[in-house]
């Protein structure tokens, strides 16, 4: 495990013990994930660059090179349009296919070559049930409000007539949208659990 | 001639990736870019930009299986080819032979024919 290769002139691997190697220090790698960042990297391609570039980087240490000069070459090298080329043949090349985009919400395309992982894609995803949930609660919320309010008006309750009909339809509402809400939360975590 | 070589690189990247990968097990990215470079004395160099959307192909249409490792504190991908990569991996490789052979004979001087012609 860590070793990097290098070849000699008979096409043979030379493995290079690890004291031999130069090696990037956590903030050097942290200077190229920037520059990689900066550049408008494609998010799924960010770590495989970094150890592409690192690797590039821990060569032109080994030749002799200082980092600042090595990182002057490989940002020269993977520069924005290097990385524009990069992104346009990607999604020329990985795109979804016929039959795929047939299947795929407008979520789905949004974030084809986006990170997915970072959660706006889960949000945008559970946003239509939140709104009906939300929706149902708000509602059911003032209609208990409404029947609660004339009932003090009033100064008696009377299940049977209007304002009750009024209290059961909201607090029906407000138990509906809670116990669908607390299910899909019990669905989620059962999800990520198992 | 860089211009002209690219273009004819484009066409034959995949059967470079699958023959490399054929030939060696396991690879990451700039192991192969190093490789070609190394055996083709610099002849042929592979850009990031043009390697990596075809190893991300090549693993969408499942030739390739990847793992990753940590090494020296970033992850770094393994290529492997799949049964199904292997396959694909000798055909093209005998496509490619058989193009190479074609475009020889089309490429050597007519001689032959030219004296058939004056017989």
């Amino acid at each position: 495990m860590g070793k990097c290769l290098s070849l000699n002139s008979d096409f043979e691997y030379i493995f290079i013990t690890t004291t031999d190697m130069k090696k990037l220090t956590p903030q050097q790698l942290s200077t190229l994930h920037e520059h990689l960042i900066r550049t408008n990297t494609n998010d799924r391609l960010v770590g495989e660059l970094l150890d592409h570039l690192a690797c590039e980087a821990e060569e032109y240490l080994w030749k002799g090179y200082n980092f600042d000069l090595a990182l002057a070459k490989i940002t020269q090298d993977a520069n924005s349009m290097a990385v524009k080329y990069l992104r346009e043949t990607y999604q020329h090349e990985v795109a979804m296919t016929e039959e795929q985009l047939q299947n795929a919400s407008l979520d789905d395309i949004i974030f084809e070559f986006r990170n997915k992982a970072y959660g706006a894609y889960d949000l945008r995803q559970t946003y239509p049930f939140a709104l009906r949930s939300a929706l149902i609660l708000g509602v059911g919320l003032f209609l208990m409000m409404m029947a609660l309010l004339s009932g003090i008006a009033k100064g008696y309750w009377d299940f049977f007539s209007s304002t009750g009909i009024m209290w059961v339809l909201g607090l029906s509402g407000v138990a509906y949208s809670i116990g669908t809400w607390f299910l899909k939360n019990q669905q989620l975590k059962h999800l990520t659990t198992t | 001639m860089e211009a002209s070589s690219n273009e004819f690189l484009r066409g034959t990247l995949k059967t470079i990736v699958l023959k490399l990968l054929a030939e060696r097990g396991r690879m990451y990215g700039y192991e192969i870019t190093q490789s070609v470079k190394e055996r083709t004395n610099g002849e042929i160099t592979l850009t990031f930009g043009a390697l990596y959307p075809v190893l991300h192909k090549l693993e969408q249409e499942g030739f390739l299986l990847t793992e990753s490792e940590e090494v020296d504190g970033r992850l770094r991908k393994y290529y492997s080819l799949t049964p199904s990569g292997n396959a694909t991996a000798i055909q093209k490789v005998t496509d490619f032979e058989r193009f190479v052979e074609a475009m020889q004979s089309l490429l050597k001087p007519m001689n032959g024919e030219v004296s058939l012609a004056k017989l």
